[in-house]
């Protein structure tokens, strides 16, 4: 059965300037390893296409089985002036729980 | 001397609500009431303010906030610490000490705190050799903007705000102090730290905790992904730490209100707006996350504990505002049926309009609200049904105010030119954009000053 991120993970976001960080948290620990391979720069890349100009770094927190996704110039100039309705990307975030989930190995 | 001190969240933006910390000073047994007003958008509105008033500039809220306030907090021995002074801390002190005065609280103890603001100052620090780079974009351009910045504010440390509490202030006001060192200013006092090493982690541990409860009910159930699970929001408690001795600490909320603190909710906001987790960078220090351990411990408490801490950086952030042209907008509605279809006509229209209008613009967004506003080209392609109802949205970034008006007009000449069962709102006036150019400046060029001023 293919699924999606959102079956298995939350988010929060919001902006730095013209960064958007997408915190995506595991809802159960067997989740992470699956949040950790699905979640990479190639795959964030394509998903945000022009909407993210800059570099996308992924940071990984074991201890609460999280990552965080950190993409610069993507939030069409930063909060007060960005086009976007959206100012301070608060909702972007959760357009990365669109992403398949990497299958299990096994 | 106490072992454990207890600190409030008692505002997470300009615009939250007041009643919750009422209630916390009420049920909270606080020590310290701290109150983050501010973000870079504020800075700028409030500069607007001042300019037009040199006796405003300070968060309009502050004084009827301070008036319900004061009263709790005088019979609870709490102390304020807020940053609502915005651009102007001297002026909302001094309205603080008539409100103190109208109430008759005397011998109350206000501090205002200054020293962040450098926009009278931006020539001296080009000429102090500070190169000035934005941090995000690399780019060495700042000459460029000179003329056209409206506000600069560093983000301070707690050193005014630890400077303010050891001359007895029972309420400290300050300007664009950092939101995390209005917690850290605190639990430092009470505890005699110093920025040392022998202190890294503990006050790598109070920068945590400050991360965590700055935006108030965004740890306690609000901006939840759990959202339905969150009882009476409209309820929520604000957070309170309960910060130990030992570096370890409890986030918690008053009994009794709405809303949830478990290791979810603390989750969600510890993983918010941050970059490295392990290399958080505060004024105060640098803490990292990626070792600290959440443990429930039921009815609404979270204990966190071992997180680790790396110093103090060498620079602060210095975020420049500066005025950057204008952003006309427009939203109409159509109704089913064929509401796509009308939506789409309509955005033809508009860009025909805005050719004959002859209009410049640097960008122009459009966007279908209720299908891709949110997410752009993350949006999967879906087949569209046919909708009940659908939004066209147009934005564009403009040099003058006369060229954004045109979006407004195009817009409302769609009331005839446009489909039928097009549905306006009240269009939307045109916004100056106040562009935000953050960069780095060496500690050194900060000084703070604390002013008592006695009722």
């Amino acid at each position: 059965m293919s699924r999606i991120l959102a079956d298995i993970a939350y988010v929060r976001s919001g902006d730095k300037g013209d960064t958007a960080t997408i915190g995506v948290i595991a809802r159960t620990p067997e989740d992470y390893p699956r949040i950790k391979r699905s979640v990479t720069e190639e795959k964030v890349r394509e998903l945000f296409g022009d909407w993210v100009k800059g570099r996308i770094t992924i940071f990984e927190m074991d201890n609460i089985e999280s990552v965080v996704v950190y993409m610069e110039a993507a939030l069409g100039g930063g909060a007060t002036r960005t086009l976007r309705l959206d100012q301070t990307g608060k909702a972007l975030g959760n357009a990365i729980l669109r992403l398949p989930v990497d299958r299990d190995n096994a | 001397m106490k072992d454990v001190i207890r600190l409030g969240s008692g505002s997470g933006f300009w615009g939250d609500a007041i009643d919750p910390a009422e209630e916390s000073l009420r049920k909270g047994k606080l020590d310290y009431l701290c109150m983050d007003y501010l973000a870079e958008l504020t800075m700028a509105l409030l500069q607007r303010m001042k300019m037009k008033n040199p006796e405003a500039g300070y968060i309009p809220d502050l004084i009827d906030h301070m008036r319900s306030l004061l009263p709790l907090a005088r019979e609870s021995g709490t102390r304020i610490i807020c940053n609502g002074g915005g651009v102007n801390p001297r002026a909302a002190g001094e309205q603080l000490r008539i409100l103190a005065d109208e109430l008759g609280f005397t011998g109350l103890r206000i501090a205002v705190v200054e020293g962040d603001d450098m926009v009278e100052r931006m020539d001296q620090l080009v000429e102090s050799g500070e190169s000035l780079i934005n941090m995000e974009s690399g780019e060495d351009g700042f000459s460029n903007l000179r003329e056209r910045v409206v506000a600069a504010n560093v983000y301070t440390d707690s050193s005014g705000i630890r400077q303010a509490l050891a001359e007895g202030a029972d309420v400290v006001v300050t300007g664009r102090v950092s939101d995390n060192a209005l917690y850290v200013g605190p639990i430092m006092h009470e505890f005699g730290w110093s920025h040392d090493e022998a202190h890294a982690d503990l006050i790598g541990s109070a920068i945590t905790a400050g991360h965590i409860v700055e935006c108030a009910s965004a740890c306690s159930g609000g901006m939840s992904s759990c959202f339905d699970e969150m009882p009476q929001m409209g309820m929520v408690g604000f957070p309170i730490v309960e910060f130990s001795r030992d570096g370890s600490f409890v986030v918690t909320k008053p009994e009794e209100t709405g809303g949830k603190v478990n290791s979810f909710t603390v989750k969600e906001h510890l993983v918010y707006e941050i970059a490295d987790p392990a290399n958080y960078i505060m004024p105060d220090g640098i803490a990292d996350f990626t070792a600290l351990t959440l443990e429930d411990l039921g009815n609404d408490r979270v204990r966190v504990s071992g997180v680790r801490g790396k110093g103090v950086p060498e620079r602060l952030k210095l975020v420049i505002g500066y005025q950057d042209g204008w952003i006309g907008e427009g939203m109409v509605m159509f109704p089913w049926p064929r509401a796509y279809e009308r939506a789409v006509k309509a955005r033809q229209t508009l860009t025909e309009r805005f050719e004959r209008l002859g209009l410049v613009a640097d960008d122009i967004l459009f966007s279908f609200v209720g299908l891709d506003t949110l997410h752009g080209p993350a949006t999967k392609d879906t087949e569209i049904p046919d909708l009940n109802e659908i939004g066209l949205r147009v934005a564009a970034k403009t040099s003058s105010r006369s060229e954004a008006d045109k979006i407004r007009r195009a817009c409302t000449q769609l009331w005839i030119m446009g489909p039928g069962g097009s549905a306006f709102g009240t269009p939307t006036k045109p916004r100056p954009v106040v562009a935000v150019w953050p960069t780095l400046i060496d500690h050194a060029a900060v000084t703070q000053s604390v002013t008592l001023l006695e009722v």
